[in-house]
C-alpha cells in the first residue's frame, strides 16, 4: 500500500538539476507553479562530487500531467532560473532518487561469505575492483563536464562583455549626436529604434 | 472544577529542614490519591498532548514555605526519546534507560501533584552491586533498564555510575524490600484470571474505594470482581462487564455496603476505555464531578498501556472519596444510564492536570535527532562514517541497515544515496554511520579482505568516506550577471518574484541558452553511454560466477 503511494508520488515528481546555488525552495516554487501546483522541493543533497556542483533537485507536483507538462516545456524552450544564460534541465524522476523511499515489498536479502578457495572469491574481487574503477570514471567525467561548463561560461561572459561594449559605444554616439551628424552627412534618417528596439 | 484539596494527601516521616531560614521541610514518604509514595520509588508523570507517559524516581521530596509540594526526580527515558543514540529495535520491549552525567535531561523538580501513580521499574543490570530480581519480580515489572543515558555525553552506557545526581547507586539497583509486591504489582503480573484485589487492604467504612485497573491484555474484556461483596458473585457474572456494572450499582443502592471494588480490564485494542461504572453516579452531580477527575486519571494510563507492547500491564488505581461520595450512599440513588467518557474529555483532563500541578518542560525536545548532515560530519570526524558500493539501487537505507545488523552483528544508520543524473543507474552506494571507530574500522577491513556476496552478483565494496560538504558558493558558472543588474536580481531573488522565465529566440540569451542545451545534450549522451559500457563491463566479469 505504501509502496503504491509511493510509486504514485514519483510519477508526479520531476528531477530538476543544473541550478545555481542561489536558488532555493521558494524560487524553485515560484518557478513551476506556473505550470500547475508545487506539493513538495527537496533538494537532492551532494556529498562524494565536487562542491561546486549544480545544485539538483525533486519537484513533486499535484498531478502527474503537470509534472509531464513541465518536462516537456523545458525540454522544448530553455528555461531560466534565477539567472541566465544557463537553463534549467528536467527530466522525470527515478524512484532511486528518492531519500525516504520504502521497503519494496516481499524482498528478502540473502547474503554469503564467499571463502578465498571458492573460485568465485576472485571473480568477486575483480568485480570489486571493476565497481572502484566505475566510480573513478565516473568522477573523472564529472570533473571534464564541469571543466566543458566552465570553458563555456566563461567564453560566453566574453562574448557578452564584447557585445555589452558594442551597445556602450552605439549608446555613447547616439548620446553625443555623432549619429545624427553623420546620418545628415549621408542623407540618411536616423531613426533610435533600430538600435534600441523596444 | 477539580479540588486537589479532594485528594487524600498526608506527609509521611519528616527528614529535616532546610532552605534560607529553615523553612523548607524534607519529607520521606507520603501519601497521596491513597498511595504511600516513598523516597527512590519510580513514578509515571503525564504531559498534555503526549500519548507516553515519563517516568522518574523520585529523589528528593519537600514542602516550600508557600506550601506548595514538590518532587525531584531522575529520568527515565523511553527507548523512542532518545532513538538517535539507541535504536530502538535493540530495546527490550519494556525497557526503560536510566539518566546520567549532567545536563539537560537528568532531573526535573515537578508538583508533587503531577504525579500520576506509581512505577514498578525494576533494575536488570549484571553488575555486582545490583540484586538480581527473581523471576517473578520481572515479570511484575512495568518496566526494566540496565543501561545508563549520559545526557551530557549522550552515550549510552551499561555501567551505572558511582552516583546519579548526587544519589548513591544503591538507590537504583534493586533494593531488599523495593519490590514488596503491593496490590497493584500483584494484580499486574498475575494478569488474566486472578482475582484481583484480594489483597486490597480493607477500607474504612463509608469510604468508597474504587479501583480501576487497566489491563494491557489480549483476552477479551473481563471484568473481575475485587471485594468481600463482589468476589462472592458467580462466575457468570463475573465475566460480564455490564453485569458485574449493575452489580455494583445493587450494591450502591443497599445504601450501607458502601464499598465497591471494581476492576475494569481493557484489551489493547479497545480504544475506548469502559469507564461506565463511574458515570452511573451522574445523577449525583457532586459525586460524578468527584469522580471524573479521577476518571481521567486512569484513562492516562490506559494510554500506557496501549503502548506497551503487548506486555501485560496493570494499573490499580485506588480512589477514595470522601464525605461527598457517602452522601451518595444515603439515599439517591444512581440513575443506571451508560455515559461514555465526557466528549470535552480532553479539556477536562487538561483542567485536571493544570489544578493537579503540571510539568513545564518539553522532554520531546530534549535530545532531538541531529540532522542528517551534522551527524555525518561528526561521523566523518570520528572515522566512523563508511561508504558501501556496488549496493543493488533498489534498496532502501532500512535494508542496508539490516544487512549490515545481519553480517556484522552491528547496529548503524545508514542512507542510501540519491541518484543524480550523475551516477550509474546500476550501482547503489550507501553512507553508513557506525557506532566507534573500531567498529568501522573493521568492516571496511573485513570487506575488502573477505568477499561479501549479496543476490545479483554484488559483492559488497567498503571504504572509509570522505565526503564533501557543500559550501555556500555564490558564483554559478554559467549565470552572467552584469554589474549594473546585480543589484536587482539580489532583490528578486529574495523576494522569489520573476526569477524564471523561458528564453525567447531572437536574443542574445536565447542564442547562448542554446549553447548549454547543447551541452546537456552531450553530456548526457556521454553518461549514457559510459553507464551503457560501465554496465556491460560489470555484466561480463559477473557472468563468470558460478554462484548466483
Amino acid at each position: 500500500m505504501e509502496y503504491a503511494e509511493f510509486e504514485e508520488k514519483v510519477k508526479r515528481t520531476l528531477y530538476v538539476d543544473d541550478l545555481s546555488p542561489n536558488v532555493t525552495e521558494a524560487v524553485l516554487r515560484s518557478a513551476l507553479d506556473q505550470f500547475g501546483t508545487v506539493k513538495s522541493v527537496q533538494f537532492i543533497p551532494n556529498y562524494l562530487g565536487p562542491s561546486n556542483l549544480p545544485q539538483r533537485a525533486l519537484v513533486e507536483m499535484a498531478e502527474p500531467k503537470e509534472a509531464k507538462a513541465i518536462i516537456s516545456v523545458l525540454t522544448q524552450f530553455p528555461f531560466m532560473v534565477a539567472g541566465m544564460p544557463r537553463p534549467v534541465r528536467a527530466r522525470a524522476a527515478k524512484m532511486e532518487m528518492f531519500d525516504d523511499r520504502p521497503k519494496r515489498p516481499g524482498r528478502e536479502i540473502q547474503y554469503c561469505w564467499l571463502k578465498p578457495s571458492d573460485p568465485d572469491f576472485q571473480v568477486a574481487k575483480r568485480l570489486k575492483h571493476l565497481v572502484q574503477k566505475h566510480s573513478a570514471e565516473s568522477a573523472l567525467m564529472l570533473k571534464q563536464q564541469l571543466l566543458k561548463e566552465e570553458e563555456l561560461a566563461k567564453q560566453q561572459a566574453q562574448s557578452l562583455k564584447a557585445n555589452y561594449k558594442k551597445y556602450e559605444m552605439v549608446d555613447s554616439i547616439v548620446a553625443d549626436g555623432r549619429v545624427s551628424k553623420l546620418a545628415k552627412y549621408y542623407n540618411q534618417m536616423f531613426d533610435r529604434r533600430f538600435v534600441f528596439p523596444g | 472544577m477539580v479540588d486537589v484539596e479532594n485528594l487524600e494527601f498526608k506527609w509521611g516521616k519528616k527528614r529535616g529542614v532546610g532552605g534560607k531560614k529553615r523553612d523548607v521541610r524534607f519529607y520521606e514518604s507520603f501519601t497521596y490519591d491513597g498511595e504511600e509514595y516513598r523516597l527512590y520509588d519510580c513514578v509515571y508523570f503525564f504531559k498534555d498532548d503526549e500519548p507516553l507517559p515519563y517516568i522518574g524516581k523520585i529523589i528528593k521530596i519537600w514542602e516550600n514555605p508557600d506550601k506548595t509540594k514538590k518532587v525531584k526526580v531522575v529520568w527515565f527515558f523511553q527507548p523512542h526519546e532518545i532513538t538517535c543514540y539507541l535504536a530502538a529495535e535493540e530495546a527490550l520491549e519494556n525497557e526503560l534507560v536510566l539518566a546520567t552525567g549532567e545536563g539537560l535531561g537528568l532531573t526535573n523538580i515537578n508538583p508533587l501533584e503531577a504525579i500520576a501513580g506509581k512505577c514498578n521499574v525494576v533494575c536488570i543490570s549484571k553488575d555486582s552491586r545490583n540484586r538480581q530480581p527473581s523471576i517473578e519480580e520481572r515479570q511484575l515489572a512495568d518496566y526494566v533498564f540496565y543501561q545508563t543515558f549520559d545526557v551530557g555525553q549522550r552515550t549510552i552506557s551499561d555501567k551505572i555510575d558511582e552516583k546519579i545526581a548526587g544519589i548513591e547507586a544503591k538507590y537504583f539497583f534493586n533494593r531488599e524490600g523495593f519490590l514488596k509486591p503491593s496490590a497493584d504489582q500483584k494484580s499486574g503480573g498475575a494478569g488474566k484470571e486472578d482475582t484481583i484485589g484480594k489483597q486490597i487492604p480493607e477500607q474504612p467504612d463509608g469510604d468508597m474505594k474504587v479501583s480501576l485497573s487497566v489491563i494491557h491484555d489480549k483476552v477479551a474484556p473481563v471484568v473481575q470482581e475485587v471485594g468481600s461483596e463482589i468476589a462472592g458473585t458467580d462466575k457468570k457474572d463475573s465475566l460480564s462487564g455490564l453485569k458485574s456494572s449493575s452489580k455494583i450499582d445493587s450494591d450502591v443502592r443497599e445504601g450501607n455496603k458502601a464499598k465497591i471494588d471494581d476492576s475494569v480490564k481493557v484489551p489493547d485494542e479497545a480504544k475506548k476505555i469502559n469507564v461506565q461504572n463511574f458515570s452511573r453516579h451522574d445523577s449525583d452531580s457532586n459525586a460524578a464531578k468527584a469522580l471524573e477527575p479521577n476518571v481521567k486519571a486512569s484513562e492516562d494510563k490506559s494510554k500506557l498501556a496501549k503502548d506497551s507492547h503487548g506486555k501485560v500491564k496493570s494499573f490499580l488505581k485506588e480512589l477514595k472519596t470522601d464525605d461527598k461520595l457517602t452522601k451518595l450512599g444515603n439515599g439517591k440513588l444512581p440513575k443506571e444510564s451508560s455515559v461514555q467518557p465526557p466528549k470535552d474529555y480532553k479539556k477536562s483532563k487538561k483542567h485536571a492536570l493544570q489544578s493537579m500541578g503540571k510539568l513545564d518542560f518539553d522532554r520531546s525536545k530534549w535530545f532531538k535527532e541531529l540532522p542528517w548532515e551534522e551527524r555525518m560530519k561528526n561521523a566523518h570526524e570520528e572515522g566512523t562514517l563508511v561508504l558501501l558500493q556496488n549496493l543493488d539501487p533498489a534498496y532502501n537505507s532500512a535494508d542496508v541497515q539490516d544487512i549490515v545488523r545481519q553480517v556484522f552483528k552491528e547496529t548503524c544508520t545508514a542512507k542510501m544515496f540519491q541518484r543524480t543524473a550523475f551516477s550509474n543507474p546500476y550501482y547503489g552506494q550507501a553512507f553508513v554511520i557506525f557506532k566507534t571507530r573500531e567498529v568501522a574500522q573493521m568492516v571496511v577491513t573485513r570487506l575488502d579482505k573477505g568477499c561479501l556476496l549479496l543476490p545479483n552478483g554484488r559483492p559488497l565494496v567498503a571504504s572509509i568516506a570522505n565526503p564533501s560538504f557543500p559550501k555556500k558558493q555564490s558564483t554559478f558558472s554559467g549565470h552572467l550577471t552584469l554589474d549594473k543588474l546585480k543589484l536587482q536580481t539580489q532583490r528578486e531573488m529574495k523576494e522569489a518574484v520573476s526569477t524564471s522565465h523561458c528564453s525567447q529566440p531572437n536574443t542574445l540569451e536565447f542564442d547562448m541558452a542554446m549553447e548549454w542545451c547543447l551541452l546537456q545534450e552531450r553530456a548526457e549522451c556521454s553518461w549514457k553511454k559510459l553507464f551503457e559500457l560501465q554496465e556491460k563491463e560489470y555484466r561480463k566479469v559477473k557472468a563468470e560466477l558460478k554462484s548466483k
